[in-house]
């Protein structure tokens, strides 16, 4: 499977969907359908269909376009870590 | 605006569905209200403080109100669901946030048709949507395409026959795949391009699709509708990991 590097397992995989609870608490309302620009090949991705690994020590979302890391969430005892640096942007529609 | 708050609700009663599968109903007295589609987040605490956490959508609709429905299928070698089932009892309480997720949403004001494909326990959210569609009396056309390995895996299977029956515009059709009940004339295979194609239809590529249940059956149901030119914006999909596969 093309898709699978080491820390991939298709199987195993969730999507964005799965880290909704954790975005909301960052962010404070619904972030599944804002919009994430990849850093890696500037694909269009909703934060709902984003590939996540979410059974590691922190979680992982890729791009379910080029697969490249596009952001990390890690949860310590103190803080709540957002990496987000394989993203361009992130596009938040205004609520209507 | 409302942080998300981790609440404790407390289990009302717990229904066997399958040999495998319980629901379990939730009173919730700080419950804000839900979508048809969403979920909550269940956090497990050990008398140690060691926290786990998983995703359950909520399968009673929003017409329901003051509790949630959940319904959990048995994973042997999991962790949280073994004890929902084994150990949960009524009366218990359980620690949830949510609702969560506004994507994996519809309600009657987004439309139709509505297509919903579903495997194993990922009937449990489009069950809300149906529920849901009922209760307001919704006439807008709906099938539901449900892949259960055999007939003792049919969630909801009553229910689901009842709808079926008595709901205008409803169409329910079953997959079996690996044992069908004596006499079947339905599908007996997975999903596949010949089966959506024959689904959807009725339909065209104006169907707003769900697709929701074990993560290689989710990929490949929404890679053949896109591959089928259903927009890629009308194919909701929601993953939920190896369970069920
Ligand atoms: C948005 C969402 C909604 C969901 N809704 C429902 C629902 O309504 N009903 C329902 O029954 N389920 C639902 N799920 C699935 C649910 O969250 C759990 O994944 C499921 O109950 C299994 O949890 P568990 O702790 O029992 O099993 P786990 O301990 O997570 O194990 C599950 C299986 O995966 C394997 N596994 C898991 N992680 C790893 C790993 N890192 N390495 C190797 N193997 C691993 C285990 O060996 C086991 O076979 C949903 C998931 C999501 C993301
Ligand atoms: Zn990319």
């Amino acid at each position: 499977m093309n898709v699978e590097t080491a820390d991939m397992n298709t199987e195993l995989m969730v999507d964005g969907n799965a880290i909704a609870g954790e975005l909301e608490q960052i962010f404070g309302h619904d972030m599944t359908m804002a919009v994430a620009r990849c850093a890696g090949c500037a694909a269009d991705s909703m934060m709902a269909t984003l590939m996540a690994f979410v059974r590691g020590p922190g979680a992982v979302l890729r791009c379910p376009s080029c697969t490249s890391v596009i952001a990390r969430i890690v949860e310590t005892p103190t803080a709540t870590y957002l990496d987000a640096r394989g993203m361009l942007y992130l596009r938040m529609t205004h609520a209507s | 605006m409302a942080a998300l708050e981790w609440q404790l609700g407390t289990v009302t009663t717990i229904q066997p569905e399958t040999p495998k599968t319980k629901s379990f109903y939730v009173a919730l007295p700080k419950w804000a209200g839900h979508r048809p589609g969403q979920h909550i987040d269940l956090r497990l605490t050990a008398p140690d403080g060691y926290q786990t956490q998983r995703s359950y959508s909520i399968a009673s609709p929003p017409e329901l109100s003051g509790q949630l429905e959940l319904t959990v299928d048995l994973i042997q070698d999991g962790e949280v669901s073994p004890y929902l089932h084994d150990v949960v009892m009524q009366g218990d309480q359980l620690e949830l946030r949510g609702p969560v997720g506004g994507y994996f949403v519809w309600d009657v004001t987004v439309g139709g048709p509505l297509l919903l494909v579903g495997g194993g326990s990922g009937v449990v959210p489009l069950m809300a949507m149906l529920r849901h569609r009922a209760a307001q009396h919704s006439t807008i056309p709906a099938r539901l395409l449900y892949s259960c390995r055999t007939p003792d895996d049919v969630i909801y299977r009553d229910e689901l026959n009842q709808l079926a029956g008595s709901v205008a515009g409803l169409e329910v059709l079953i997959t079996f795949t690996r044992q069908a009940p004596a006499g079947w004339t339905g599908y007996q295979r997975r999903i596949d391009a010949a089966m959506l194609n024959e689904v959807i239809t009725p339909f065209g590529t104006s169907a707003r699709t769900y697709v929701c249940g074990p993560t290689l059956l989710v990929e490949s149901v929404a890679n053949l509708l896109v591959g089928m030119g259903l927009p890629a914006d009308r194919v909701h999909t929601e993953r939920f990991g190896p369970t069920g596969s």
